[in-house]
């Protein structure tokens, strides 16, 4: 399907609509990386992430990798990044923030599917962005709905894996056939870069991303240090290149990171003032360039703390607990990594997901958590009530806010968060 | 004497209290929001020290949508803390602090207290003027009557309308039809208040309500929206003793805690 487009000519319509998709992307992703460095404190070794965001977003490149590698595109953090390097390929996770491609995925889906999925439609239906078009396969996990659709969707256009995810995870039955899926998965990638899985190659593999576990432990340990050691919307910065970074790169970058904060540290030289309100953002995923919130809570005077989203550490935290050393037994760990430590709420039980953020609230200090909801996306929104009960009883404020791919909000957005703030602020400690 | 000073850049008006020591309410004013809101600002903050005799402010807290860019103020606070703050001042005799719903020009907020007047939660209305003074405006507009008589019409109303619509747009060709029907002018405006009544009841989550509801903003002074609301909850509704005035009076309180 693909030659077909490569043969079809574009008229000149649709060469003015992609010149102007480069130039509005293009001022979005500058707009907000424009605003990552204009607040204080940021570290210098912070800066090849912000570059590798540049890179895709501003300079619409492909992301870097040896020659001759290819790319598989990853929707949700089930897809191990581990199989996808032990044959030979690169996986890029194209879950999108972007409002320019929403303008145009707009058109093409219903009203009320979530903006992320119809910001990759769009960038998949312009067809101008690299790393979206140079990919070699689609794995899409079936989560929720959209993502769903998505998965048919992407499948009549070009190579997609879709990968069944057990809602039912606890079920020995169920986690059997997510590790089918697995096998099923590995089959595809062979196909696509004729490499198969073999032991070594899993395990090498393996210890790679063991690698760049051992990092982000390091620097999850250094953004618990109270006072502040680096802002939020600096970490989510770094979690979101990991979607576009070469691993070994990523780890390196990251430890370079991590040596400049454990000599600020040392130095004592705190990113922020110690009395400003400690803030947790969780629920629909923050994917620049859509950092609104983000940027909002630390202009408005908040700590962004902490974050528990698909685009942080979820997914990446846990590492497999190989027990059995053979493909098969890594298989198993990585099936079971996948899914049962995951608190992504399409999951029918999800109740990890309130004690992961109660244990963010006692790691990270946190006084207050805000809870991001993407419009349309209802599996966030649904947990949002029980999320509020259990904060009620440790006596944290939450708020919910709803928001869209757009600029239009920024001011209703604005005062919310403000007010919150304020909230904590004056509230005294209601402990 | 020391006096403080609060101004409130809302969307329609430009409100200004000013307040001593005690938290006693010296004066207040109101100027229509131009497009100098800081020269508008420092005019009406004149005008109140002069008309009671007062040469020096101590502090100027700003709240509302144009705090960021008063500068005659030396700091400002969200509007949501602003009410919370105001109705210690404000709230009649007997309140119990609860529930307090601002009906402003473009918005309308309900802001949850604790019993020390401490903020819990609040909710606001989406980008979107149901429900707010600017409804009531346009509706006054098309009944040919201003928004001081909207209340007090509507309360001769013997059975009121339906207005279904909570969109400004479409609620206003609702009620352009049923003037074209020939119904009752305070038939309809009884309506509207329950439609208003209605939409921000929605907005009240009332397992998070503990004390009294408190209204606030310039849609307090209301007396039908008030009637309207006490229906719709089925219980007393208290209004602020100068409700349109409730936000600048928080404010300068707020810059009295600041200035001791």
């Amino acid at each position: 399907m693909n030659e077909n487009l490569n043969i079809t000519p574009m008229n000149s319509a649709q060469v003015r609509q992609q010149e102007r998709f480069d130039r509005k992307g293009t001022a979005v992703a500058e707009k907000m990386l424009r605003q990552i460095r204009e607040l204080s404190h940021m570290p210098e070794t912070l800066n090849p992430f912000l570059e590798t965001l540049e890179s895709i977003f501003s300079r619409r490149e492909d992301a870097l990798r040896p020659a001759g590698v290819p790319t598989v595109g990853t929707y949700c953090v089930m897809v191990p990044p581990e199989m996808i390097y032990a044959q030979g390929a690169m996986p890029v996770k194209l879950c999108s923030g972007s409002y320019t491609a929403f303008g145009i995925g707009n058109d093409i889906s219903p009203r009320d599917a979530c903006p992320l999925v119809k910001a990759v439609m769009g960038f998949e239906e312009i067809d101008a962005m690299p790393v979206y078009q140079n990919c070699s396969l689609m794995a899409v996990p079936v989560t929720c709905d959209c993502k769903k659709k998505l998965a048919g969707w992407l499948q009549k256009r070009r190579p997609t894996a879709v990968l069944h995810i057990p809602a039912n995870r606890d079920q020995d039955e169920d986690m059997e056939s997510f590790v089918g899926e697995l096998y099923r998965f590995s089959e595809t990638l062979e196909q696509v870069t004729g490499i198969p899985l073999t032991y070594k190659s899993l395990a090498d593999a393996c210890c790679m991303t063991a690698d760049a576990q051992y990092q982000l432990s390091r620097f999850i340990n250094l953004r618990r240090k109270h006072p502040l050691i680096i802002r939020g919307s600096f970490s989510m910065s770094v979690m979101n290149a990991l979607s576009y970074t070469w691993l070994p790169d990523w780890t390196k970058q990251l430890s370079d990171l991590n040596d400049e904060l454990e000599n600020l540290a040392k130095q004592k030289e705190m990113a922020v003032k110690e009395n400003q309100p400690r803030i947790l953002l969780t629920g629909s995923p923050v994917i620049f360039p859509n950092f609104k919130i983000p940027l909002l809570i630390e202009s408005m005077g908040g700590l962004l703390a902490a974050d528990e989203t698909c685009m942080g550490e979820r997914g990446f935290y846990d590492p497999p607990a190989i027990v059995d050393r053979t493909v098969d037994g890594m298989l198993r760990a990585l099936s079971n990594r996948a899914t049962r430590p995951c608190t992504c709420p399409t999951f029918a039980d999800n109740q990890r997901r309130i004690y992961r953020i109660r244990q963010l609230i006692k790691d990270y200090r946190i006084q207050g958590v805000i809870y991001h909801v993407l419009r349309g996306c209802l599996v966030y929104d649904y947990e949002y009530r029980q999320l509020e009960e259990e904060m009620d009883r440790l006596g944290i404020p939450v708020i919910r806010v709803e928001t869209d791919y757009n600029e239009e909000d920024v001011e209703q957005l604005r005062i919310r968060v403000e007010a919150f703030i304020e909230l904590i602020k004056y509230g005294g400690n209601r402990s | 004497m020391s006096v403080y000073a609060g101004l409130d850049g809302g969307s329609t008006y430009l409100k200004a209290a000013l307040i001593d020591h005690t938290g006693k309410v010296l004066n207040t004013g109101v100027k229509s929001t131009g497009i100098d809101n800081n020269g508008a600002a420092k005019v009406l903050l004149e005008q109140l020290c002069r008309d009671i005799g007062v040469s020096r402010i101590d502090y100027t807290m700003a709240t509302g949508y144009s705090r960021k860019i008063l500068e005659v103020a030396d700091d400002d606070v969200s509007e949501i803390t602003a009410h919370a703050y105001g109705v210690r001042i404000t709230a009649p005799q007997g309140y119990r602090p609860g529930l307090i719903v601002d009906i402003g020009g473009q918005d309308s907020k309900v802001i949850y207290l604790d019993d020390q007047y401490r903020v819990k939660n609040f909710s606001m209305n989406d980008k979107c003027a149901a429900g707010t003074g600017k409804f009531m405006e346009v509706i006054a507009q098309i009944l040919e009557t201003t928004i001081d008589q909207v209340g007090p019409i509507s309360l001769e109303s013997t059975a009121p309308c339906d207005i279904n619509s909570t969109c400004v747009v479409f609620a206003q060709s609702e009620v352009i039809s049923l003037v074209a029907r020939k119904y009752d002018r305070r038939d309809i405006l009884a309506g509207m208040h329950a439609s208003m009544a209605r939409r921000i009841v929605k907005m009240i989550r009332k397992n998070e309500m503990g004390g009294d509801i408190l209204m606030t903003g310039g849609g307090a002074m209301n007396i039908g929206l008030r009637r309207a609301f006490e229906d719709e909850l089925m219980r007393d509704v208290y209004v602020a003793t100068h409700p349109q005035f409730n936000g600048a009076i928080g404010a300068a309180l707020i810059a009295s805690e600041r200035r001791s």
